[in-house]
């Protein structure tokens, strides 16, 4: 059960429309390393954590993963603003305004839909907890490439946040997987 | 003498395995101010690791 706030966890400012920008960015919302298959690969894979706090950590991280969804929907939305339809089908946008318009969907930036193939649940912790420290260095290096891919300083600003919670969230993983073996090591020998 | 760095975490681990993989636990050290916090993305100087290859690119 969750309790939400009416308001983004980090401003999602863009300091001009930019389709292509859009284009790339949705890569982050409905791609394979994207927010949507980190929030529900978490969300999915906490059942099979083995503590109490390794099940906290999977939810809090699924949870916070929401939130950048939005903020990544927020952007993307900001992008296309206005933007005329001869402008969109000029700059690439022409395939996705035919289903969507201007309307958020869960696709990467090549139009590709997004598919729980992207996630795992081994319903092996340790197992999981690797594929989830993987995905967390995938979307670093994915916010990486979008911020080389912009000059506005606005979106720079909120991808540079996203990109520093990959890592912290890499730091949560780490400690959990070691944490999470210690115990099942402990669990052998009573 | 040596310089001290206060964000230095103890990386010893009480008995490394081959075939497994880790992360060092963090150990408390300090905090940033709230304001500086969410401008930066963590609250932690420790893990304040900002991209710095963007003129590379």
């Amino acid at each position: 059960m969750w309790v939400y706030e009416k308001k983004l966890q980090y401003p999602a400012k863009v300091c001009k429309p930019d389709v292509k920008m859009a284009k790339y960015l949705i890569a982050q919302y409905g791609g394979p390393d994207g927010e949507l298959a980190a929030a529900l690969r978490y969300q999915t894979q906490r059942f099979v954590m083995p503590t109490g706090k390794a099940k906290a950590v999977l939810t809090d991280i699924a949870t916070e993963e929401l939130a950048h969804l939005e903020i990544i929907a927020t952007l993307v939305f900001k992008l296309l603003k206005g933007v005329p339809v001869e402008i969109l089908k000029r700059e690439g946008l022409g395939e996705y305004y035919t289903e969507h318009d201007r309307g958020l969907f869960y696709a990467d930036t090549t139009g590709m839909l997004w598919t729980a193939a992207y996630i795992q649940a081994k319903g092996d912790a340790i197992a999981d907890l690797h594929e989830d420290m993987a995905a967390e260095e995938k979307a670093r290096t994915t916010y990486e490439h979008l911020i080389n891919l912009t000059d506005d300083p606005c979106v720079k600003d909120t991808l540079r946040f996203l990109r520093e919670r990959e890592i912290v969230h890499f730091q949560r993983f780490g400690e959990t997987l070691v944490q999470v073996r210690e115990y099942m090591e402990s669990k052998k020998f009573f | 003498m040596y310089d001290y760095n206060p964000y230095v975490q103890d990386y010893a681990f009480p008995s490394l395995k081959l075939a497994q993989a880790y992360v060092p636990l963090q150990k408390y050290v300090s905090l940033y101010p709230p304001e500086e916090a969410i401008k930066k993305g963590t609250v932690f100087p420790e893990l304040d690791m900002p991209y710095v290859g963007e003129k590379m690119r």
